[in-house]
């Protein structure tokens, strides 16, 4: 049932992603120093991996916590 | 609503976005705060978690003063909570780096001082719930506390930035972020991704543990041990 | 038919208005009689500033100021924290049976703010006895001190209505009142300015406003949730 589901959420995502490509700067002409060589280098893929690992394993993590009280619950209300 | 699966998927879709374009997408290049500006995804973001829970925490004091369900007082107890841990994080995720821009962990900035009266209130919420026994009354004076300071803590933080901001005339030589420094790159990041993302994470770790409390009450009512469930509740 | 109110008064407005007037005198009286109060802030404010006069003399106005209102912060703890925890679990039910909870409530905020504002009075006697006086214009403070008494009284006797609930303990009180107050002593110690300061900032009007809005709301406050207190 809830496979209806997951297919508008993923599209929201690539709705998202498509926005912030398109509010790309149009070129920033600024000399602050941001850390366009770590970027250009494409560390910061590594970066974001890792970060996404760490997310992902968290969410891993409170879903099981979550289906385990459920049947908790479940089990509450067939006794 | 609780047990729904869909906001929860969507709270993963919001924050792994968060993750993703907070580092991949190029934010604006401003002295001092250079990368670290992208903080804004994660450290500003609690604030809103936190804001949010304290709301929703007020709302079931209310209806639970109206109703004098026992659910509502564990609803507002939980919330407050939720609303205390990410306000911990805010705080902490701040002062990391105001030391690195501003140069100091503590600068006293009006929005710091503004958070930490939040959680000082909130934190104060529960001593003054531990200092009861009886449940009933405990869920009352509670929840009374709760509107109190709630209805406090709405002009305090709207007049504290008035006040400072006098104290130290020429404005904050330091480069805070206000509304004008987000660009249209960093809003579409920030708005729709970092914070429903993180206030949903916020509202299902609360539920989560406002059904673990009811699952343990009702357990208590089935096998009373009462010092012991008590003290269990109270941990 | 032979109710009685229907020669009398009609109850509603008059009589709450008189049962906050009995009540009122009741405290007064008590007050009166036994000075507990009174005497015993009395010497706690003399004394405090005379560790204070032997610790730094005069101090210059910007300490001045920031003692005083500490001070008076203190004071209102002490003084507000017994008009609820005095009057033992019998003798409050049996006031909010006779007078029910608003007349009550309002009648303890009348009270306390009339203490307060004398309290406030006599500390600043003694500061600028002891402490000597940095203002060029000591009047106005006279006014403003009186403003920050009412605005103190009236946070904290909500909260000693809290805490007499929970549990008999003035500690309580300020843990729960000490972050509330923050706001209304920075408003106080900014309105101050216009005793300290020859040259007049500008907004100091609005911020006098915003107290009076805050103090307004408190008292609406209390009376929307005294009653669920009490309740039992």
């Amino acid at each position: 049932m809830h496979k209806k589901i997951y297919k508008p959420l993923f599209t929201l995502l690539a709705c998202l992603m498509a926005i912030t490509l398109w509010a790309q700067p149009t070129g920033d002409t600024s000399k602050v120093e941001m850390a366009d060589r770590f970027r250009a280098d494409g560390k910061i893929y590594v970066v974001i991996a890792v970060l996404v690992t760490i997310l992902l394993g968290l969410f891993i993590y409170v879903i099981r916590l979550d289906r385990k009280i459920t049947k908790l619950e479940k089990d509450f209300n067939n006794k | 609503m609780i047990r729904q699966k869909w906001w929860k998927i969507l709270c993963g879709v919001l924050l792994v976005y968060t993750f993703i374009a907070g580092f991949l997408g190029s934010v604006p290049a401003k002295p001092i705060l250079n990368e670290t500006i992208r903080n804004l995804y994660f450290h500003v973001a609690m604030w809103f978690a936190m804001m949010v829970l304290f709301t929703v925490s007020v709302i079931y004091s209310v209806r639970y003063l109206r109703t004098n369900n026992h659910k509502y007082d564990i609803y507002a107890l939980e919330y407050t909570r939720g609303g205390i841990v990410f306000g911990i994080l805010g705080f902490t995720t701040g002062s990391i780096w105001a030391r690195w821009t501003w140069g100091a962990f503590w600068s006293s900035d009006p929005k710091q001082l503004g958070a930490v009266i939040a959680l000082l209130i909130y934190l104060a919420y529960l001593v003054l719930r531990n200092s009861m026994t009886d449940m009933d009354k405990r869920a009352r004076i509670g929840a009374v506390y709760n509107i109190f300071a709630f209805a406090m803590l709405m002009p305090t933080i709207w007049i504290i930035p008035r006040l400072m901001e006098s104290l130290h005339p020429g404005g904050m030589g330091n480069p805070a972020l206000d509304t004008h420094d987000i660009d249209a790159r960093m809003r579409v990041v920030f708005w729709p991704g970092a914070v429903p993302g993180w206030t949903l994470l916020g509202v299902w770790i609360t539920t989560l543990r406002i059904r673990l409390a009811i699952l343990t009450e009702k357990k208590e009512d089935l096998h009373p041990a009462p010092n012991q469930a008590r003290k269990l509740r109270n941990a | 038919m032979n109710s009685p109110y229907i020669c009398g008064p009609k109850p509603g407005s008059i009589s709450s208005a008189k049962h906050i007037l009995t009540l009122f005198r009741k405290d007064l009286l008590l007050e009166i009689r036994q000075q507990y109060t009174f005497y015993g802030v009395l010497l706690y404010v003399a004394s405090t500033i005379f560790v204070l006069y032997l610790s730094m003399g005069g101090p210059e106005s910007t300490v001045w100021k920031g003692l005083f209102w500490m001070m008076q912060l203190f004071i209102c703890v002490n003084a507000v924290a017994k008009s609820f925890l005095q009057e033992g679990k019998g003798r409050l039910l049996y006031f909010y049976t006779i007078a029910g909870p608003k007349d009550f409530i309002l009648s303890k905020l009348l009270f306390n703010a009339l203490l307060m504002i004398l309290m406030s009075l006599v500390s600043l006697g003694l500061f600028v006895l002891m402490l000597g006086n940095p203002m060029p214009n000591p009047l106005s403070f006279v006014a403003i001190s009186c403003l920050g008494g009412i605005s103190l009284s009236l946070v904290f006797t909500f909260l000693a209505a809290i805490a007499a609930r929970a549990q008999q303990n003035a500690a309580l009180m300020a843990i729960l009142g000490f972050p509330l107050i923050i706001p209304q002593l920075l408003l106080l110690s900014k309105i101050s300015n216009i005793a300290f300061e020859d040259v007049l900032q500008g907004g100091l009007a609005t911020m006098s406003a915003v107290l009076l809005g805050l103090d307004a709301m408190i008292i609406a406050l209390s009376l929307i949730l005294f009653p669920f207190l009490w309740k039992d």
